[in-house]
């Protein structure tokens, strides 16, 4: 992400959450590493999430959306494998992977605060789904 | 290391010997009174048998069919001025065939078959690459008399009688000459100057290269990590002998194939993972041809072009090949993220199961055989107008400012997106059929629009706005505490 690019995600974030409620890492100049964004996410029910969106490759690909841990299914089983039904992709580092945006309707216009919108629905979702055992699909629909 | 003397004894016994080789050769003829064949000197039957010319030729008298050969005029010309200086021409058979055909380079070794030429009794042999010389059972001599080229070749182990034989020599025209019949049509002077960079040499990329190539482009710099696999050749230039290998190679073969002069940088790379090469290497270009198969390739090459203001021509086609479309991008005009920011994000075709893998056009939580099923490729014949189109407006924009015979084109070319139907299916399905169409678009047309350029575009605008961007707070955020781990 070039700099004109990470001035306006963070000027679009700061207006939309406290200072407390996200951080970017390795942004700065000749920095190494991933660079990422950690950004906090309070469901309707009051559970709290943290959302890793990678950002290797943003905007130009959709980042990959992480909740920094691994969430567990209305079954008990870890939610770490690509299933359309419940919207989510491959686990990686031990986290449950979102999946949001598919490639044929990103675009480079997407702010990470929309991708933030369809992760924290997908996490409303997903309560939904512990509450009445129906897949994510069953509220959420696909998109390519 | 003999003097010019020598060489020029030399070349005059081998002259000699060719010429005397005429009245040792032997026809076999059969004689149907005697049921056999015999051997009669050549020129001396008089139609009591059949001439067994194969057999003559390649049978008991091999070799003594009369070679031809190919030399390339602009290695011939330097040849004749490093003869001033040294007494021999270090040279290679280049392509070597069962039809007495033969390639020789007077300079690099190129290509696959690492034979050595030798002016005999000059230069002193390497016997493991003689070796090469005797498998293929002929030598060569080239010997330039005022810099006419005459090539000399008999067998490696000649048999009594086998003397040298005089070549038929064919010269592939220098640079400035090999485009000759273009002219007057494209100002072949000019696009051998001219610098196009192609990004992904699948079947778009393969067949633009080379048709670039065939119109006198004189340098070219290709980018694909990919190999050529079975599922490429029903649509790709490259045959069963390239499976396996990169697509820059093959397509550097084919370009220098077409135009020998052509200048070829190669780059098996995957251009969203080195973007300093991709952007050095878009401001060395003059035009990009951007044939990739995902849009995330297309955004980071509309981001160079943009910033290194560059010229390029981006195509693509949809399901099955049943349309497709190009764009080209000016500097200052609209990019390819103002067009797909426009709604123009199409269903693409997805050719391949592995690159639609690796960019997420089929989704990990798709099965491999749902995947194969999602695999819809089109007929070539149904890329081609749309490779057509692209080499066409790459041309125009190419040749611009020179008079030359697709000036006209600049007229008719001036839109910034051109769509294109193969057949009435999905997309086209309410087009109507060619005849009667009236005012109706209608498959195997081309169509034209103007695209405007996104005021808020994130790729060309100093003045982006983001999707997303409203006045809303998040809230109940403040007490929480994101993990920092």
């Amino acid at each position: 992400m070039d700099k004109d690019r990470y001035n306006a995600e963070r000027s679009l974030l700061s207006r939309k959450f406290p200072a407390n409620a996200f951080r970017f890492f390795n942004m700065e100049e000749g920095a190494s590493g991933e660079q990422y964004l950690r950004i906090g996410a309070r469901t309707n029910s009051g559970n709290v999430y943290t959302l890793h969106m990678s950002l290797d490759g943003f905007p130009f690909a959709q980042p990959k959306v992480f909740v920094t841990r691994m969430l567990k299914d209305s079954k008990g089983n870890d939610m770490n494998s690509a299933s359309s039904a419940m919207h989510t992709l491959s686990a990686e580092r031990g986290w449950t992977r979102i999946c949001h945006y598919g490639p044929a309707s990103w675009t480079p216009a997407v702010s990470l605060y929309k991708v933030y919108v369809k992760c924290r629905l997908w996490l409303e979702m997903y309560e939904a789904h512990l509450r009445t055992g129906k897949p994510l699909d069953y509220y959420l629909n696909h998109q390519y | 290391m003999a003097n010019t003397q020598q060489l020029n004894n030399l070349a005059e016994d081998v002259r000699e010997e060719g010429l005397n080789q005429g009245s040792s050769m032997k026809d076999l003829v059969f004689d149907p009174i005697t049921g056999d064949f015999r051997q009669v000197p050549r020129g001396t039957h008089h139609g009591e048998g059949d001439v067994v010319t194969e057999m003559t030729n390649k049978g008991f008298a091999a070799d003594t069919v009369t070679p031809i050969v190919y030399l390339r005029e602009d290695e011939l010309q330097k040849a004749a001025k490093s003869l001033a200086k040294k007494n021999y021409i270090p040279a290679y058979v280049e392509e070597v065939d069962e039809e007495g055909v033969f390639h020789i380079r007077l300079k690099h070794q190129i290509s696959k078959i690492p034979m050595y030429l030798e002016i005999p009794g000059i230069y002193t042999r390497d016997e493991s690459q003689l070796s090469d010389v005797r498998m293929r059972g002929c030598r060569f001599c080239v010997l330039l008399k005022d810099s006419e080229p005459e090539v000399w070749c008999r067998p490696v182990s000649p048999a009594k009688g086998d003397n040298w034989q005089r070549g038929n020599v064919f010269l592939i025209p220098s640079e400035e000459n090999l485009f000759s019949r273009s002219k007057g049509i494209l100002e072949v002077g000019i696009l051998k100057n001219k610098r196009v960079m192609i990004v992904g040499l699948g079947s778009f990329g393969s067949q633009i290269a080379i048709e670039l190539a065939k119109a006198g482009v004189g340098s070219f710099a290709l980018m694909d990590f990919d190999r050529v696999e079975l599922h490429n050749l029903s649509r790709h230039t490259a045959t069963v002998h390239d499976l396996g290998r990169l697509k820059t190679n093959v397509i550097e073969e084919a370009i220098l194939g077409k135009n020998p002069y052509a200048k070829v940088d190669k780059f098996p790379i995957n251009i969203n993972e080195d973007l300093p090469l991709l952007y050095n290497e878009v401001e060395k270009a003059d035009l990009v041809i951007c044939a990739t198969d995902n849009n995330t390739s297309r955004f980071n090459l509309s981001k160079a072009l943009v910033e290194k203001q560059k010229i390029g021509i981006f195509g693509r086609a949809i399901t099955r090949a049943e349309g497709g479309d190009v764009f080209r991008y000016r500097p200052g005009g609209p990019c390819y993220c103002c067009l797909v920011g426009a709604g123009n994000l199409q269903e693409e075709e997805i050719s391949d199961v592995a690159s639609a893998r690796r960019d997420g056009r089929i989704a990990a939580y798709v099965s491999p055989e749902d995947a194969e099923a999602m695999v819809q490729v089109g007929l070539s014949s149904d890329i081609e107008p749309i490779c057509n189109m692209m080499v066409k407006l790459s041309l125009v924009e190419l040749s611009k400012g020179t008079e030359s015979g697709i000036t006209s084109l600049e007229e008719e070319l001036i839109y910034d997106y051109y769509l294109w139907a193969n057949r009435r299916e999905r997309h086209y399905a309410n087009w109507k059929p060619m005849p009667n169409a009236g005012g109706m678009p209608t498959i195997l047309r081309w169509y034209g629009a103007k695209i405007e350029k996104e005021e808020h575009c994130p790729i060309c605008s100093q003045a982006i706005r983001l999707e997303g961007d409203t006045d809303e707070k998040v809230a109940g955020l403040d007490d929480i505490e994101i993990d920092l781990q």
